[in-house]
């Protein structure tokens, strides 16, 4: 059996995971990674998108993720992240009109570019939430 | 004391109005105090990570060139941002912040007039003020704080300030929350990120007085999960390590700021609550005392009553 990692989430508002796992892939800028034991310290910046979670015998565990930062040291990760839910916290039909409500305006700003880029950057977090939910619904 | 029983009954009436009030505030407090303190438990494990993470950060080769992470031989000019209260009614604690505040101000350099002071809370304002500081600006300090993006505005102002040279050290006055008994006036050093800034200046939000503990912490931290394996400060940054520190201490002076108003802001609460307390039960015994005495004065009127009826008698019978 291999080493496991110490694994840590928060966010401003709470503390939403901390376990010891076997792998947790991470969306970071420069593209999804995934972390096991004995990982060279590495500190990215995330982009919106899905965390995942695995452990022997046990369930994966999804999370989506709007952005924030993670720290790589020798058997121990620390996420710390803007935003961040579990599948099952996701209400799906809310993301849904969330992003819709985003892709509309956004149409509607496009002369504003500073608008522009935060509605871009908020529907790609809505995807994120999205995809995270239906990936529940799947299993 | 009042010497007729009109009176002493007025007296215990408007005792009593008092206490039902100092009830009251204290229930409003109590409450309060509560959901301030939820939020402060929720908020610490992320400030306290972020922290040390950056803390860290700032001792690997390379980054000490970091506009916010540089340190300046002289300290000049200083940025104090003070958390105080809106409302008054809470003890010691507005007195203590501000006390707290000036002694660290005079320790740093000796004219007043060189530090410039932010405050958020009336009541801070108001005694910095009458002392004489030079108060630049002043927040609105929301009762309970709803989210993070209550302090961007202080934040980024904090840190354009530091970036352009106005300041060369910014530090942040508040209240840290250790129980609902307990809370210590503490000041922190906020810009530059410097691990090896004075004990005083130092401190985990939320650790009491164990002062000095970070450096511990990430002397601990560095052998725990690098040393042992010859990592020793060698980190690879995604993308590059000058992103990564641009977009992280922003977040993270933003984070620390609001941290600060959320342990005020509990530590206010308990400290209303708490002088409400004995404000309730010295109003209580008031109570009882002017009760006794009511009773004691009233029994006095009528034995001389009475033993003026049985005189007037006795003359009668004569």
């Amino acid at each position: 059996m291999s080493k496991k990692i110490n694994f840590e989430i928060v966010t401003p508002e709470r503390t939403i995971l901390k376990d010891k796992v076997e792998s947790i892939t991470i969306p970071t800028q420069k593209g999804q990674i995934t972390v096991l034991s004995g990982h060279i310290p590495l500190i990215a910046i995330l982009a919106p998108g899905e965390i995942i979670v695995k452990n022997e015998g046990k369930d994966k565990v999804y999370m989506a993720v709007s952005g924030g930062f993670v720290e790589v040291l020798v058997n121990k990760v620390v996420i710390l992240a803007d935003t961040a839910e579990r599948a099952e916290e996701i209400d799906e039909s809310r993301a849904q009109e969330a992003k819709e409500r985003a892709e509309k305006l956004k149409e509607e700003k496009r002369g504003d570019a500073r608008e522009f880029a935060a509605l871009s950057a908020k529907i790609e977090k809505e995807m994120a939430r999205l995809k995270v939910a239906r990936r529940r619904r799947k299993i | 004391m009042p010497a007729n029983t009109r009176d002493i009954l007025r007296r215990i009436k408007s005792v009593n109005n008092t206490k039902k009030i100092t009830k009251a505030m204290e229930m409003v407090a109590a409450s309060k105090m509560r959901r301030a303190v939820n939020m402060v438990l929720a908020t610490r494990p992320y400030a306290n990570l972020s922290w040390n993470t950056v803390l860290h950060l700032s001792q690997i080769k390379g980054t000490e060139f970091h506009p916010l992470l540089k340190k300046k031989d002289k300290y000049n000019k200083i940025l104090l941002v003070l958390i105080s209260s809106n409302r008054g009614l809470c003890g010691g604690y507005n007195v203590q912040i501000v006390n707290k505040a000036t002694k660290s101000i005079k320790k740093h350099n000796d004219g007043i007039k060189k530090t410039e002071i932010i405050t958020m809370g009336k009541r801070g304002a108001e005694m910095i003020v009458r002392q004489g500081y030079n108060v630049v600006s002043d927040f609105e300090k929301p009762d309970l704080a709803t989210g993070i993006h209550e302090v961007r505005d202080l934040s980024n102002l904090v840190i354009n300030g530091f970036l352009k040279e106005k300041y060369d050290k910014v530090m942040v006055a508040y209240t840290d929350f250790v129980s609902s008994i307990k809370q210590v006036p503490r000041v922190k050093q906020l810009l530059p990120i410097d691990l090896a800034s004075d004990d005083e200046y130092l401190g985990i939000v939320g650790k009491d007085e164990r002062v000095g503990l970070t450096k511990e912490f990430i002397k601990e931290k560095a052998e725990k999960y690098l040393k042992k394996e010859k990592h020793s400060f060698e980190y690879l940054f995604e993308p590059n390590d000058k992103e990564v520190l641009n977009q992280m201490i922003p977040r993270l002076i933003e984070v620390q700021l609001y941290q600060a108003l959320l342990e005020a802001n509990a530590s206010e609460h308990s400290a209303r609550m708490l002088s409400m307390r004995n404000a309730t039960d010295a109003a209580g015994e008031m109570i009882e005392d002017l009760t006794l005495y009511y009773n004691k004065v009233r029994q006095a009127s009528v034995t001389q009553e009475i033993s003026e009826i049985s005189a007037g008698a006795m003359a009668m019978n004569k």
